[in-house]
C-alpha cells in the first residue's frame, strides 16, 4: 500500500517538524531570533552554536547595550561564540522548553574619554586621552524556561505533533543570567557584567498559511522586561539600571520546505544607568530592524544567517549584528525510526 | 435492460403507439406525478457526485453530516439495488442516453481504448451521436437545458455540452484535476483543465474558484436567467466532489478534524450498523472481508491511524460542503417558489475511489506524468493535504469504508465499483422516506425517466439520421407508487469495462474478474445473502452460471462488446502485494490487541514473588 508507506513515512518528518526550529538564546542582548518559541516534541533536544560580531559606535551620551554599559564617544566591536542547549518538555501539561547558554569570546572598545567624567574611568587612564582596550572570556551564562499559556497543546506523542495546528500562542518565558563572566573592575569592556539579571518576556505569535514545511507563515510578538541588579564595583562604584522594555517581533515565512525568511524588528527603551545615586547618559531608545535566512540542511540540522541594524530611535548609535547559527534537534524516537527505516530518507 | 435484441419487430411498433398516445401519456405522468409550478411540466434537478460512495450519506448509513440529502431522502426514496458503471465518463454516457455505454460511445473510457477496439462503434471515447442526449431531447421540446460541473463526453466543439443540448453550461470537460484555479488536469498530455462556459473556452478561472461553490452559482444563476419566460428546466448538476485530489476550502479543512482516528475497520463497523438500524441492509447480512492487503486499523500506530485519517477527514468535508451547496440550489428553487414542481433525482457516478490515481498520472520518475506532478501537485505535507497544489487521496481501505458493505470499490465489476445511492424526490411521488430494496435499477433508466417525466417521447431518428433506442426503463410508474421496481425478475442487467464484466439476473450474479481481486473466471454470487461477494457459488450452482453466462454473450453481442486486448488491470496481481490471508481469527495473534506485561504477567499466574 504505497500511499499508506508514504504517509508513514511522514511521521519522520513530522516528529522531527519543530526539532531543528526552535531555539532561544538570550545572551547579549540580541534578539531571540525568529521561530525561537516554536514547540518541538516533549523529550526533543537541541544544541546551538552561534557566531556574532557585533559592531558599536556611541555617540554623544547614549548607551548602546542593555546588558553593557559603554560609554559615550566609544567605538567598540565584539566576537562571540554562543553555545547553548534546549530541551523541550512538558510542566504541568503544558509544553515547555527549558534551555541554557554559555558565551565567550573577545571584545575591544576606543573610547574619546574627553566627555567623561573622571570618577567614571580607570585609574590609569587620564582624562582626554584616547582609550583602546580588549577583553575575552566567558560572558555570563543563562538559563531560561518558557511555557506555553495559550494555543500549544502537550505535544508528548507523534499523535499530538500530527494534530498540531497552533494558531494564535502566548508563552510565558523568565530568563536569568548569572554573574559568572569575565569582568575586571578596572576595565571599561567586560565579556561580564558582575551583576545578576533576567528577563520576564511573554512571547506570542500567530500562524497562518498551512502548519506545514513549506507553507508555515507566522507574525512573532515578544514583548519582555529585563531587571538588572547592581554591580557594585565599577569602577569602584555603584552601578544601577532600571528595567529595559524590549519588543521583538519577526515575520517569517517558508519559501520552499527548506528555506524561510524573516524579518526582524527589535526595539528597547527604558535602562536609565545611575552611579552611586546620579543619573548617566540618557533612556534607551533603540530600534534595529533586520533580516534572517534560514536553511534546513536536513531533518536535524539548520544553518541560518541574520543581520540586523539600528535604523531608528536615537540618532547617536549605531550597532550592527550578524549572526551565524548552526542548530541541531534530535528525538530519540525520530533516530530509532530512520534507523529502522535504513537511514534517513 | 436488454431491448435491443427486440428492437426490430417491437421498437415501431412502440414508436408508433407512443405517438398515438403521446397526449394521454404526458397528461397521464404529469397528473400521477403532479404539477402544480406555473409550468405544466416538472423541473428536473439531476445531481451527480463524483466517486462518492455507496454508505457515505447519512441516510446511507454515513457518519458523513448530509443534512440536506438526508432530508431530501426522507422527502423522497431511497433505493438500495441502483446501479452505475465502474467508472465515470462510462456512467455519464449511459446517464445521458439512456442506452448502454457500448452503444452510446463510452465501451470503454477514451483514455483506456485498447488497439483492438480503436475506431469500432461505440468505442468513440465520446458521446457518440448514434445517441441523442436527453439533453437534446428536452431543449427541443421546450425545457431549459443548464449544465454546470463535469463532462467527460468530448472534447471538440461538437462534442462539448453547449453541442450536445445544454442552452448553458459551466463544464469540466475532462475526468478531473485541481478543484481550485491553478486548473491543472489529471492528465499530463493536457495539462491545463478545459472548462468551457456557454460553449466557449473558459480562458482562466477566478481566483476563489472552488468547483462544487462555482458550480452551485452557475446553476442558481442560469435558473434565475432563464426563468422569465416560465419555461421547466433541466438542470444537470455534474459535482466533481468527492473525487481526487481531495481539495477543500481552507475553512472547512479541519471539519471532521480526528474523526477518522478510529481506523477503518471501526468506522465501517458502524457504518454497517447504521445501515442495518436503517434498513439499507438486512441485520443478517454479510459484508466483504477487508482487503487482503490493507492492514487492520489496529495494527496501525496511533499517529499512523491519524495521518491515514487526516484523508479521510477531507473527503468526509468534501462531502459535506457539496450537500451544502446543494442545500443553496434547495434554498433558492423554494425562494422562488419551484422547489415543489421539481423532480430531484440524486445519485454517484461509480464507487468510490481506492486505486492509487496519483501514481497512475504521476508515473514514474523521469516520466512526463512525473513532470506534471512536480509542477503542479507535489506537495503532500500532513497539514498542507487538502490545500491547493496538493494530491491527495484516501485510498483502498477508506474506500471500502465508502462502499460498505461491498468488495472492492471505483473500477471494478464487484458490488464496490458499481452500486450507487439513489434518491428520487418530487412533487406527486409515494414512498417519502421509504427505502426501496426490491427494485434494480439502472443508470440507463433515468434518461427515459425523465423523458416520460417531461412527457417526451424518445424518437426513432434525430438530425435526421437513425439514432439507438434507449434501453433503461422508466422509473415512473415506480415513483407514482404503482409498481416496487420497473423490471421484473427475468430481466437482467450487464456490464463490462476494462475486461472485469458481470451480469444481474435476480439476486444472482456472476462476474469475471482480473486477478488478484478475480480467478479471471466466471464467478457466481447470490446477492440477496451475500452482498459481500465473498462466496464464490459457481461449483454448486453451476447450470446457474451457464445461464448466466448465456446471458453475457447475448449482452455482448446485443451491445457490440470488444473485449480489449489490453487492459489497466491486466497487471494488478503483480502490482498489489501478494495474498497473505489476515482475517479477524486468523493468523490467531492477529486477533490480539497489545497486551501490557503486567497484564500478561497476570496471565500466566502473577509474579514469583506474589506467590511466596
Amino acid at each position: 500500500m504505497k500511499s499508506l508507506n508514504r504517509q508513514t513515512g511522514l511521521l519522520a518528518i513530522v516528529g522531527t517538524l519543530a526539532i531543528t526550529l526552535s531555539f532561544s538564546e538570550t545572551a547579549f542582548s540580541v534578539d531571540d531570533g525568529a521561530r525561537s518559541y516554536w514547540k518541538g516534541r516533549d523529550g526533543t533536544n537541541v544544541v546551538s552554536f552561534q557566531y556574532l560580531n557585533l559592531d558599536m559606535q556611541a555617540f554623544g551620551s547614549q548607551q548602546f547595550d542593555p546588558t553593557h554599559f559603554i560609554y559615550p564617544n566609544s567605538d567598540a566591536s565584539a566576537n562571540l561564540m554562543i553555545a547553548s542547549y534546549a530541551r523541550h518538555m512538558t510542566l504541568f501539561n503544558r509544553p515547555a522548553t527549558l534551555s541554557g547558554n554559555i558565551a565567550g569570546g573577545s571584545a575591544d572598545v576606543d573610547v574619546d574619554t574627553s566627555l567623561i567624567p573622571p570618577d567614571f574611568l580607570p585609574p590609569d587612564v587620564i582624562p582626554g586621552a584616547s582609550l583602546h582596550q580588549s577583553t575575552s572570556g566567558y560572558a555570563d551564562p543563562s538559563v531560561q524556561l518558557d511555557m506555553n499559556l495559550f494555543g500549544t497543546p502537550p505535544l508528548k506523542s507523534t499523535v499530538d505533533l500530527a494534530n498540531y495546528e497552533p494558531n494564535f500562542t502566548l508563552d510565558a518565558a523568565v530568563m536569568l543570567a548569572f554573574p559568572l563572566g569575565q569582568y575586571d573592575s578596572d576595565k571599561v569592556v567586560n565579556m561580564g557584567l558582575n551583576r545578576w539579571y533576567g528577563r520576564l518576556a511573554l512571547p506570542m505569535k500567530y500562524h497562518f498559511g498551512a502548519f506545514s514545511s513549506g507553507y508555515m507563515r507566522s507574525f512573532e510578538l515578544t514583548p519582555s522586561m529585563w531587571l538588572f541588579g547592581e554591580n557594585d564595583d565599577f569602577m569602584g562604584q555603584t552601578l544601577k539600571n532600571d528595567a529595559m522594555w524590549q519588543i521583538e517581533s519577526h515575520l517569517t515565512w517558508d519559501f520552499t520546505r527548506t528555506f524561510y525568511g524573516s524579518l526582524d524588528l527589535l526595539y528597547r527603551s527604558g535602562f536609565q544607568s545611575e552611579i552611586d545615586g546620579i543619573d548617566v547618559g540618557d533612556k534607551l531608545n533603540i530600534g534595529d530592524l533586520g533580516f534572517t535566512l534560514n536553511y534546513k540542511a536536513t531533518d536535524n540540522l539548520s544553518l541560518r544567517a541574520s543581520y540586523s541594524s539600528n535604523v531608528f530611535g536615537d540618532s547617536d548609535l549605531n550597532t550592527s549584528v550578524i549572526r551565524l547559527q548552526l542548530v541541531y534537534g534530535w528525538h530519540q524516537l525520530t533516530e530509532n525510526q530512520k534507523k529502522l527505516q535504513g537511514g534517513h530518507n | 435492460m436488454n431491448l435491443r435484441g427486440l428492437r426490430l419487430p417491437v421498437i415501431p411498433v412502440l414508436a408508433l403507439m407512443l405517438t398515438l398516445t403521446f397526449g394521454t401519456l404526458q397528461a397521464f405522468a404529469q397528473d400521477q406525478l403532479g404539477s402544480n409550478s406555473n409550468n405544466d411540466r416538472p423541473n428536473i434537478l439531476l445531481i451527480v457526485a463524483d466517486d462518492l460512495g455507496y454508505s457515505d450519506l447519512g441516510s446511507y448509513g454515513g457518519e458523513i453530516n448530509t443534512p440536506v440529502l438526508d432530508r431530501l431522502a426522507q422527502q423522497g426514496t431511497r433505493y438500495t439495488d441502483f446501479y452505475v458503471s465502474p467508472t465515470c465518463s462510462v456512467t455519464r454516457s449511459m446517464l445521458l442516453s439512456g442506452t448502454d455505454n457500448h452503444v452510446a460511445g463510452l465501451g470503454n473510457m477514451g483514455e483506456y481504448n485498447s488497439p483492438n477496439q480503436m475506431g469500432q462503434p461505440g468505442y468513440e471515447g465520446v458521446l457518440n451521436t448514434r445517441v441523442a442526449s436527453i439533453a437534446e431531447l428536452l431543449q427541443d421540446n421546450g425545457y431549459h437545458t443548464y449544465m454546470a460541473g463535469k463532462w467527460h463526453l468530448g472534447l471538440k466543439p461538437d462534442q462539448i455540452p453547449h453541442a450536445r443540448g445544454f442552452e448553458r453550461d459551466f463544464s469540466l470537460l475532462v475526468g478531473g484535476g485541481s478543484h481550485f484555479d491553478d486548473q491543472w488536469n489529471l492528465e499530463w498530455q493536457i495539462p491545463v483543465a478545459p472548462y468551457t462556459e456557454d460553449g466557449r473556452p473558459v480562458a482562466k478561472l477566478p481566483k476563489d474558484f472552488y468547483s462544487s461553490k462555482a458550480y452551485t452559482d452557475k446553476t442558481i444563476q442560469f435558473i434565475e436567467e432563464g426563468r422569465k419566460d416560465k419555461k421547466p428546466f433541466f438542470a444537470y448538476m455534474a459535482f466533481t466532489a468527492p473525487h481526487g485530489p481531495l481539495h477543500v476550502p481552507d475553512d472547512w479543512l479541519r471539519r471532521y478534524k480526528n474523526r477518522y482516528d478510529e481506523g477503518w475497520d471501526g468506522i465501517r463497523e458502524k457504518r454497517l450498523a447504521r445501515m442495518q438500524e436503517l434498513g439499507i441492509v438486512d441485520k443478517d447480512d454479510n459484508s466483504a472481508d477487508r482487503l487482503y492487503f490493507l492492514p487492520r486499523s489496529t495494527t496501525l500506530v496511533p499517529a499512523a491511524r491519524v495521518m491515514q485519517g487526516r484523508k479521510m477527514e477531507l473527503y468526509a468535508s468534501m462531502v459535506e460542503y457539496m450537500d451544502d451547496q446543494i442545500g443553496r440550489v434547495f434554498d433558492y428553487l423554494k425562494e422562488i417558489g419551484e422547489y415543489d414542481n421539481t423532480v430531484v433525482i440524486f445519485i454517484s457516478d461509480n464507487g468510490a475511489e481506492g486505486n492509487d490515481l496519483r501514481a497512475m498520472v504521476a508515473g514514474r520518475a523521469g516520466t512526463m506524468g512525473f513532470l506534471h506532478g512536480m509542477n503542479n501537485f507535489a506537495e503532500d505535507g500532513h497539514n498542507s493535504l487538502g490545500r491547493k497544489g496538493t494530491y491527495a487521496e484516501y485510498g483502498a481501505a477508506w474506500a471500502q469504508v465508502s462502499m460498505t458493505p461491498f468488495r472492492i470499490y471505483k473500477g471494478w465489476v464487484a458490488e464496490g465499483g458499481i452500486r450507487s445511492p439513489l434518491i428520487v424526490s418530487g412533487p406527486g411521488m409515494q414512498g417519502a422516506g421509504e427505502i426501496n430494496k426490491e427494485a434494480v435499477l439502472h443508470v440507463k433508466d433515468i434518461a427515459p425517466t425523465i423523458l416520460e417525466l417531461a412527457g417526451i417521447q424518445h424518437p426513432a431518428t434525430y438530425k435526421g439520421h437513425e439514432i439507438e433506442p434507449m434501453q433503461g426503463k422508466s422509473w415512473v410508474g415506480m415513483l407514482n407508487g404503482e409498481t416496487q421496481s420497473p423490471r421484473d425478475p427475468t430481466d437482467w442487467l450487464g456490464w463490462e469495462l476494462f475486461g472485469n464484466r458481470a451480469i444481474r439476473q435476480g439476486d444472482w450474479k456472476i462476474s469475471w474478474l482480473y486477478q488478484p481481486f478475480g480467478s479471471e473466471d466466471w464467478q457466481l454470487f447470490n446477492l440477496a445473502d451475500d452482498p459481500g461477494e465473498q462466496y464464490d457459488l459457481a461449483a454448486k450452482f453451476p447450470e446457474k452460471r451457464k445461464e448466466l453466462i448465456a446471458l453475457w454473450d447475448e449482452y455482448a453481442e446485443t451491445n457490440g462488446v470488444i473485449i480489449g486486448q489490453r487492459s489497466p488491470f491486466e497487471g494488478a496481481r503483480k502490482a498489489l502485494p501478494q495474498q497473505v490471508p489476515e482475517y479477524d481469527n486468523y493468523p490467531p495473534l492477529r486477533g490480539l490487541e497489545a497486551l501490557p506485561y503486567e497484564k500478561l504477567i497476570e496471565l500466566m499466574g502473577g509474579k514469583t514473588e506474589d506467590k511466596e
